[in-house]
């Protein structure tokens, strides 16, 4: 099969280097300061400002942040399908192939992208019936993808297909001849899943993938999401407003505020030790069912407009951690911890007011 | 009220069925529901889609009209109610909707809005008292200062500023019961919180009840801490109890199951979570109901003979505070795992 992909997607590489004998695992996607911007009717949006990170082999990282915090703007950048009115303003998308060449994702031809996508970065869209073709049947919509790689082997693409659907715990033979519409909101999003890997991808974005399904349906799918992962061991870019399924599947965790990442690092180190505030914030106001009664605080005030951005540091308004440089100063986005960068002047202020806020067990008010 | 006696729950829902018309099929979409809710109390309805909690909540705010069964109104019937009682008891159930820009008339302005009943059921005397009553509500829902919002239309608003311009709506007539459905789903994980408080605060400021209906356990607990929860299934309440109990030591294996399937904000906690697993994933249709416990062909503590040949009662079992539907419990046989996940489900 990686055969007639590597046919397919042989774009003219930026470096050739050999399969880097790198510990602990290697790059496969290399985002470095990338900013994206839209134009509206009062100027360019600026969406995604100067973002970057490394994804490696069979990590999992969760962009996690609110509505309009630029987390799908990011993803749909890096496979390039932005509305008409969005744009990569720079930086760079450097993805390694599996032979170890790195290729600019931005620098792809039409053809070449095309490629890419779904063979080398699948995306898996939030709504699941709208992703799904209601007038024909799952088998085609697999064939289809698949001819449209360059595979047409149908029944090897069958069997395949089949065993991806027995691995995301679908009556594989029912659901391939079957049209969405026979199918319940949980099995169209396993479907989706399975489709979606279905090409061996190294990298598989996942927008939102169990908001609006009920709690079972949602633990099935971050079971079988687990599987998969397992089996074929592809690297996974999330995006969540939920930070209980970050908690749960991520082993990377990005937030991100106002299109901007603010803190990154490994999950335990976000979660039981954030540093910036806007984690914190956002850490303060989930409840949890495990913990008695609990405390729990909003953020203050609403995201900023992203046309007029505040200066300095972009959460300040909203932060009770903000002093006289904040409001002037940008924070660069530093490493702080092994493995943990945060944009915060205040980050230790905030660490210390971490500990003791995640214990409290006090009720409303 | 005069004629209330004493001791009334302020509604109470008894034996309550609704069916809707799909093509030639009649949905059952509930099914013998029973539940009062006092005054000043909080209860939370749970559940997946489906599992008619929005009915519920819809048929206790008189919106709609149970198929059987009566809805009582602090013990007299919403359907005998006529005249001064009927206006008061329209008054009384006030209802906020899920999607605050749906629910809000893009046209009018925000004092508009909080104008009309107020001057339909006569809250507030004259143009004055009306402003004032306006400046009043928007204060008391956190809409501060008020005379920046009165003149704003709908669309001017964030989310969270608009399910507040609903809840001063509902406000206007002084209700004495608010079922809040879906109220903060759609509004952004970092001010959520603010919300519930300033619910929580209307009520003991007010002292309103409030019927809280949500899909998120977690928001449920959050909420109804010193409440009550209800649990619902395929149109049943399967269990319902002090939240406290519910959530720590939860009884109905459905209720089990939500619990153990949420993923929680806490790594090392939801990363070693006993998960349940459910003999069968699908989720039966409301016209296919399974007899006996509509839940039996999913559990796994399925008790052939007695899950699916009777209907659980709502009832108390040994070593729970709550009432729970669910026979190997309340007839104290205790819960065992009979079937292995593998086998077949047995049909009925």
């Amino acid at each position: 099969m990686s055969t007639s992909k590597q046919a397919l997607f042989t774009p003219a590489r930026v470096t050739a280097e050999g399969p880097p004998t790198s510990s602990p695992a290697r790059v496969v996607l290399s985002v470095q300061d990338v900013s994206i911007s839209y134009l509206a009717h009062r100027g360019r949006v600026r969406a995604v400002s100067q973002v970057s990170f490394d994804l490696r082999q069979g990590e999992s990282l969760a962009l996690i942040g609110e509505s309009g915090c630029g987390k799908s703007t990011l993803n749909l950048g890096i496979i390039r399908l932005l509305p008409k009115t969005g744009r990569v303003d720079q930086g760079k998308i450097l993805y390694t192939a599996r032979d170890g060449s790195i290729v600019d994702v931005l620098a792809l031809s039409d053809r070449e992208m095309r490629a890419f996508r779904w063979g080398e970065c699948a995306m898996i869209f939030q709504a699941a019936l709208n992703s799904l073709n209601p007038v024909i049947r799952v088998r085609d919509m697999v064939y289809d993808t698949a001819e449209a790689h360059g595979r047409h082997d149908r029944a090897r693409i069958r069997n395949r297909m089949l065993d991806l659907f027995r691995k995301v715990r679908l009556d594989a033979e029912r659901v391939f001849n079957a049209y969405p519409h026979e199918l319940s909101g949980g099995m169209r999003q396993r479907v989706l899943l399975a489709l979606g890997v279905l090409l061996n991808p190294q990298v598989v974005i996942l927008d939102e993938p169990t908001t609006a399904v009920d709690i079972l349906t949602q633990r099935t799918i971050l079971e079988v999401l687990k599987d998969l992962r397992e089996a074929m061991g592809f690297s996974i870019i999330f995006i969540s407003h939920d930070l209980s399924i970050a908690a749960e599947m991520a082993d990377t965790v990005a937030t991100m505020y106002a299109g901007e990442i603010v803190e990154i690092g490994p999950v335990n180190e976000l979660f039981y030790r954030p540093r910036h505030a806007y984690t914190l914030g956002l850490l303060q106001a989930v409840p949890k069912l495990s913990a008695g009664a609990q405390d729990l605080s909003s953020i203050p005030g609403s995201p900023p407009d992203l046309i007029e951005p505040p200066s300095g540091c972009k959460f300040h308004p909203r932060c009770p951690f903000a002093t006289e440089r904040c409001r002037h100063e940008p924070p660069p986005l530093i490493e702080d911890a092994p493995g943990h960068r945060v944009a915060c002047f205040e980050s230790e202020r905030v660490l210390a007011a971490s500990g003791p806020a995640r214990q409290s067990t006090h009720r409303l008010d | 009220m005069s004629q209330n006696p004493s001791g009334q729950p302020l509604i109470a829902l008894e034996g309550v069925y609704r069916t809707f018309r799909q093509g030639r099929e009649r949905v059952p979409v509930l099914q013998d529901i029973n539940l009062a809710v006092g005054e000043n109390e909080i209860v939370c309805l749970v559940g997946e889609s489906g599992c008619g909690k929005t009915t519920t909540g819809r048929i206790m705010v008189d919106l709609l009209e149970p198929s059987a069964g009566t809805v009582l109104y602090k013990g007299r019937p919403l359907a005998a109610l006529r005249g001064k009682d009927k206006v008061e008891q329209r008054r009384a159930l006030q209802i906020i909707h899920q999607d605050p820009f749906a629910s809000l008339n893009p046209s009018h302005t925000v004092g508009q809005i909080l104008s009309f009943p107020l001057k339909r059921h006569r809250m507030a005397q004259g143009r004055g008292g009306v402003r004032r009553r306006i400046w009043e509500l928007l204060t008391l829902v956190d809409l501060t200062p008020p005379g920046d919002l009165v003149n704003k239309y709908p669309h001017q608003l964030s989310g969270g500023q608009r399910q507040r311009v609903s809840i001063a709506r509902a406000l206007t007539v002084e209700p004495k019961l608010i079922v809040a459905d879906e109220a903060v789903s759609m509004v952004d994980v970092s001010i959520r919180v603010s919300l519930l408080k300033m619910l929580h605060g209307l009520r003991d400021q007010l002292g309103v009840a409030i019927v809280f209906i949500t899909h998120d356990l977690a928001l449920a607990k959050y909420f109804a801490w010193e409440g009550r929860i209800a649990v619902m299934y395929l149109g049943r309440i399967v269990e319902i109890g002090p939240t406290p109990d519910v959530i720590a030591n939860p009884a109905h294996p459905y209720t089990r199951a939500l619990i153990s399937a949420i993923p929680e904000a806490d790594p090392e906690v939801t990363r070693n979570k006993q998960r349940m697993i459910l003999r069968s994933e699908d989720i039966p249709r409301l016209t296919d109901i399974p007899p006996g416990c509509a839940f039996h062909p999913r559990c796994p503590f399925f008790v052939p003979g007695l899950c699916d040949a009777r209907v659980p009662p709502l009832e108390r079992a040994g070593g729970f505070a709550q009432s729970v539907a669910c026979l190997p419990l309340t007839e104290g046989l205790g819960l065992r795992e009979h079937v292995s996940v593998e086998e077949p489900v047995v049909g009925p």
